[in-house]
């Protein structure tokens, strides 16, 4: 959208010290992460040490992070998509208590759903002492935001009667759906993804009680290692976090950007 | 479809919890509250491994956390031993989270330090003081004495745990009421304290700040000697250990099997471990006072403060110290605002 | 969200199928948990489902949640609006860049924006260095109200700076324009063309920036601030010799109050 007209200096200095509170310590934790002592500062000369001890102390926790965010939002499109669509379309009571149901997980902390869940499902030893005990977790937390997305997508007029006019040629619903219904609101499932990813990557309320020493994610092992480990060692976790996340992000990113482009509506 | 789909996802779900979980279940131990850099657990856990084949992964809870987790789980627990402050260990006992086990080594646990069935032991014992990094200071005097922490030049400089969640938190509550005229009966002295150093604007983290302090973030706080002997001998730091003039208190810190651990005979394995004399030494030669007092090496003890200042400290009634804790810290957060 | 075009409607049966693995799903691990989390605080007495109310320090500690969460949830929206337009407007190099950059803290736990703010305002802090440089002393504002509500502000800014360059890239230019050459000032311009049609997205975002600063735990939890949150207060009956009823007591009354919020958000909407 082109503008003729120059922003206000005042918006442009206000947008100035907003962006530089927000990145000067992103700034700072990457150079705590990669000098040798933090209180001597960039004097003290940059190293790998301390990446490297993190690497070998945490590494794991980075690759499952990954894992369950990508499974998280598998299972959010798996049963997020087709949900959505119903909700979209169905005009029962029933359908509104759902969705009022759907908006709970956000507003109930999440020290308190995973003690529900430890208390309901505790004792299946298998299950609570692994990861499907945590994506479950982050399942549940996350689902509304997909659902919600991807429901208000659905309910475009120019969707509806897409819909019909495929139906009309004689189009069973498996083909409706997948042929017509998705590739539609594809640009909405995409953020819904990205949200879901975002969300599930940094998690920490409902994953600290919920994991156990064997079932580290990211967002726990940091809080511990800012807790008892040198701050340089928190830094350069961070400096991982970012080095691994960054580049995910910008990937779905650039995939929502494309097929937006692509895409018409 | 939907059931199938349904069957489906539980199956990819417990086959996913199932392959996660059984590349763990070998030869491990699970311990709660078990962090490596403190009491150079690192080094013990290594050590573990080393001598007895049990993995131990460490774990960042504090006392309060542990025992909180604990019962939550209780129907299934996760955890198979644990290591907490005695109190907490005291109403672990209480709230039948914990088993009996008498390790190997017991005989050699004085009576006081130790359940006589075998819910908890201890295994080392810990100094309240403060722990103080000179530099942080930026030339003001070490601090002394309780009454000196009062002093509004130490404003922004201290720190202590929360006595209301962390075992060490509710020490430094005890020592300071005591020190101060207080007893375990009588809670008002150590409160009236807390309030007053409240003008200092002092740091409360909920879990252990070591790194805060060697960072200089945090300049006094209140701790164990073991941890400031780490940071002055190991870490090298300018830090100083100083036992408050009014006195202060000695506290055990204990291990406990879990009530149906998971793993039971290799927690067992690890509990005669840290009892056994390798483990005992490691403890000492982290600067904590090991239980069973014949493996403390005589060039570590050179490293303590000289035995006079540690008349100073004193031993409390522990099992009274835990039937206090609960009413104390409802008061703490009551009144210490 | 309700439906507004008459016609086709597929049939309840598939609609029905569509929606049973989301709803199994929730049921299973979310509505049967929570309905026994709500039994637990009956253990100790009916009077525990309203201890948030009757005692002092819960209700303080309530209070002060909500009262934090709503300025942070103003503030957040106030200056989300302005930088998030002014950012969908200007073309400088860099600004897809600093756009992401923006954004990424959506993906920081909580712990993280604790610690970024002690690196910004504590004692060893950029903010004190420059302060004593200046001869001012060492400021250190990280472990008071000022650090948490700034905290607060960093992990909200994000999302309410997305939200609003999207919405901004959809605002009808046309009728700004039109508004410009009736010879509107640009604070007219901003009242009777942007706030109307950036309202809708407003609600929104403010309800979800609310949400989150109600429940939020990991900042709080790392600036260890004085100012006590009720998800502090839960945790400490949480390991306060493990109080489960009164935590869940705490948690649901936490719940109950953001949802009556977002609910209202919803309806006036």
């Amino acid at each position: 959208m082109r503008n003729a007209r120059q922003a206000p200096w005042a918006l442009v200095a206000l947008t100035a010290l907003v962006a530089l509170f927000m990145v000067a310590p992103i700034a700072l934790s990457v150079m705590a992460g990669l000098v040798n002592n933090y209180s001597v500062g960039l004097r003290s000369g940059l190293t790998l040490r301390w990446v490297g001890e993190v690497w070998e102390n945490y590494g794991n926790t980075v690759g499952w992070s990954l894992v369950l965010a990508l499974l998280c939002v598998a299972g959010n499109l798996v049963i997020g998509v087709p949900c959505a669509y119903a909700l979209a379309r169905s005009r029962s009571r029933a359908a509104r208590l759902f969705e009022e149901l759907l908006t709970l997980p956000v507003a109930v902390p999440g020290l308190a759903s995973a003690l529900a869940l430890i208390l309901a499902y505790g004792t299946l030893a298998g299950f609570r002492q692994s990861f499907a005990f945590i994506l479950v977790g982050h399942m549940v937390f996350t689902l509304p935001f997909m659902v919600r997305t991807v429901a208000s997508a659905f309910q475009k007029d120019e969707l509806l009667s897409l819909e019909e006019a495929a139906r009309s040629l004689g189009a069973s619903f498996a083909q409706r759906f997948l042929g017509v219904l998705v590739p539609a609101v594809l640009p909405a499932i995409v953020a819904g993804s990205l949200m879901v990813f975002t969300l599930s990557v940094g998690e920490f309320n409902l994953t600290w009680m919920l994991h156990t020493p064997l079932t580290r994610t990211l967002p726990v092992g940091l809080a511990d290692s800012y807790a008892s480990m040198r701050i340089e060692i928190g830094s350069a976790y961070t400096l991982v976090f970012l080095i691994v996340i960054l580049p995910v992000l910008w990937g779905l990113q650039a995939v929502g950007t494309f097929i937006e482009k692509h895409h018409g509506t | 479809m939907k059931h199938r789909l349904q069957q489906f996802t539980r199956n990819a779900l417990l086959a996913l919890g199932l392959a996660a979980s059984g590349a763990a279940m070998a030869q491990n131990a699970i311990c709660y509250n078990c962090p490596p850099e403190w009491a150079d657990w690192g080094t013990q856990i290594k050590a573990i491994k080393a001598k007895t084949g049990v993995t131990v992964p460490p774990d960042n809870k504090n006392s309060g956390q542990s025992l909180a987790q604990l019962v939550a789980e209780r129907a299934s627990p996760v955890a198979d031993v644990t290591y907490l402050g005695v109190t907490f260990a005291i109403q672990a006992q209480k709230d039948g989270v914990v088993g009996a086990y008498q390790p190997a080594g017991w005989k050699d646990i004085p009576d006081g330090l130790k359940d006589p069935a075998g819910h908890w032991f201890t295994i080392h014992t810990g100094t309240l003081g403060f722990m103080v990094n000179v530099d942080a200071l930026k030339g003001k005097p070490v601090p002394q004495s309780w009454a000196d922490l009062l002093k509004p030049e130490y404003k922004g400089l201290i720190g202590y745990l929360d006595p209301a969640s962390a075992f060490v938190g509710y020490v430094g509550a005890v020592a300071a009421n005591q020190a101060r005229g207080g007893t375990l009966d009588n809670f008002g002295p150590g409160i009236d304290y807390f309030k007053a150093l409240q003008k200092n604007e002092p740091i409360v983290p909920k879990q252990t700040s070591y790194a805060r302090v060697l960072s200089g973030e945090i300049a006094i706080l209140l701790d164990y000697d073991f941890n400031a002997y780490r940071a002055k001998y190991k870490d090298k730091a300018n830090v100083q250990f100083v036992i408050p003039a009014e006195g202060t208190i000695v506290v055990p810190y204990v291990m406990s099997l879990v009530a149906k651990a998971p793993h039971a005979a290799e927690g067992k394995k690890v509990l005669d471990f840290v009892l056994s004399d390798e483990g005992q030494a490691i403890w000492a030669n982290a600067y904590l006072r090991p239980v069973r007092a014949s493996a403390m090496p005589k060039d570590v003890q050179a490293h303590f403060l000289p035995e006079s200042d540690y008349a100073l400290a004193k031993s409390v009634d522990y099992a009274k110290m835990a039937a206090a804790q609960k009413a104390f810290s409802d008061r703490y957060l009551q009144d210490v605002k | 969200m309700s439906v507004r075009h008459g016609g086709f409607a597929p049939s309840r049966a598939l609609l029905a199928a569509c929606a049973a693995p989301a709803v199994a799903f929730f049921a299973a691990f979310w509505l049967l948990p929570v309905a026994l989390l709500l039994a637990l605080p009956a253990r100790q007495g009916w009077a525990t489902y309203f201890t948030a109310l009757t005692n002092t320090r819960y209700l303080q500690s309530l209070l002060q949640t909500l009262g934090l969460s709503l300025v942070v949830t103003l503030a957040t929206l106030v200056l989300g609006a302005l930088v998030g337009i002014t950012l969908a407007r200007q073309r400088f190099p860099g600004r897809q860049l600093l756009l992401s950059l923006l954004t990424l803290p959506l993906s920081f736990p909580g712990v993280i924006v604790g610690f970024f703010l002690i690196l910004l305002g504590g004692r060893q802090g950029v903010v004190a260095d420059l302060t004593e440089a200046a001869g001012w002393g060492r400021v250190t504002f990280a472990y008071g109200l000022a650090g948490l509500f700034l905290a607060y502000l960093y992990f909200s800014l994000p999302r309410a700076i997305g939200t609003y360059t999207a919405a901004a890239r959809a605002m009808d230019a046309a009728l700004e324009e039109a508004a410009r050459s009736l010879g509107a000032s640009r604070w007219r311009v901003a009242r009777d063309v942007w706030i109307p049609q950036l309202q809708a997205t407003t609600v929104a975002c403010g309800a979800i920036v609310f949400a989150t600063a109600m429940g939020a735990f990991g900042t709080a939890f790392t600036l260890s601030a004085k100012f006590e949150v009720l998800p502090i207060t839960i945790y400490n009956e949480f390991t306060n010799y493990a109080n489960f009823a009164l935590a869940a007591s705490l948690s649901i009354t936490l719940g109950l109050i953001t949802w009556l919020v977002l609910w209202v958000s919803r309806r006036v909407a």
